[in-house]
């Protein structure tokens, strides 16, 4: 486990929090294997997808780990007060070709907001999109995913 | 295959949430939450969860995306937007459902938008969302 995983940290400035807007990660290369699609089709209860197509499910992890961060990371960024308080609000994917396993996309990514927000019971909370685009190696724009996660504050 | 607005999308069952399922994603995700992982560390949160671990949100939509391929095809999707009002737990029967709620052609492509939703028989709507889906016919 995450020896973080259980220490509350303290409740960030919003300034600290706002300044994320920009924020870029570094870009880089990610490429499903089969054995890595085979897994993840599985966990999902489906069969394989022909032709090598990798299951969307892949549109999760794909564009984070290709941009250069990662979950954990993303939870750090916010200043999460601890592994449990990330909620999620929403996905959003737009998948303009399929996916294939074995082909190398670039992908590109950054926080495109940041706001300190109270929910209707009056907590704080930190809402925070991060946006991802994947490229096919011809350069043709394959995925765009927005990841819109709420970092709860004192409220677990 | 002939679509209208207001077509129910054969819906797709998940018979058992596994546990083993979530760690094998953890593991490929890479994700630290123990809440995918460790029983304990749900129990000890005050949601009155009990001793089970909670689903990756990617693997309940994921239902959703293995219905709208048995109904379309598996290139079909365009576009998904999903939002988690209630966690999906190790060892729940979950359902995916949707329907037609809008048609429109985009050049040569016909689209349905659909609402989608992951249903549980005893806590209702778990996640629900909308869905840009690729027909494989001719608007009529």
């Amino acid at each position: 486990m995450n020896t973080t995983a259980m220490h509350k940290k303290p409740v960030p400035a919003e300034a600290d929090i706002t300044r994320l807007a920009g924020h870029r990660f570094p870009g880089g290369t990610y490429t499903v294997a089969h054995w890595e699609n085979f897994l993840l089709t599985e966990c999902t209860g489906a069969e394989l997808l022909p032709d090598g197509q990798v299951h969307p499910v892949a549109l999760f992890h794909l564009p984070i780990i290709g941009a250069g961060t990662s979950i954990a990371e993303m939870f750090d960024l916010g200043q999460a007060e601890s592994d449990l308080s990330i909620m999620i609000e929403s996905y959003d994917w737009e998948m303009f070709q399929p996916l294939r396993e074995e082909t190398r996309y670039s992908v590109s990514g950054g926080i495109t907001s940041a706001q300190r927000c109270k929910n209707p019971e009056g907590k704080l909370y930190d809402r925070i999109a991060f946006c991802f685009e994947v490229h096919d190696p011809r350069g043709t724009l394959a995925a765009r995913t927005t990841i819109t996660w709420h970092y709860t504050r004192d409220t677990l | 295959m002939s679509v209208a607005v207001g077509d129910r999308i054969p819906e797709w069952v998940m018979d058992s949430v596994t546990p083993e399922r979530m760690r094998t994603m953890a593991a490929i995700l890479r994700d630290p939450n123990p809440i995918h992982w460790d029983r304990d560390a749900v129990n000890a949160l005050p949601l009155g969860l009990g001793q089970r671990t909670i689903n990756q949100g990617p693997l309940g939509l994921s239902y959703m995306i293995n219905m709208l391929h048995a109904w379309a095809g598996p290139d079909a999707i365009r576009r998904i937007v999903m939002r988690f009002p209630q966690v999906v737990l190790d060892g729940e029967r979950v359902v995916a459902r949707g329907e037609v709620s809008a048609l429109r052609q985009e050049q040569d492509v016909s689209l349905a938008e659909c609402r989608i939703w992951l249903e549980h028989a005893e806590r209702g709507v778990l996640l629900e969302g909308t869905a840009t889906v690729a027909l494989p016919c001719p608007l009529s």
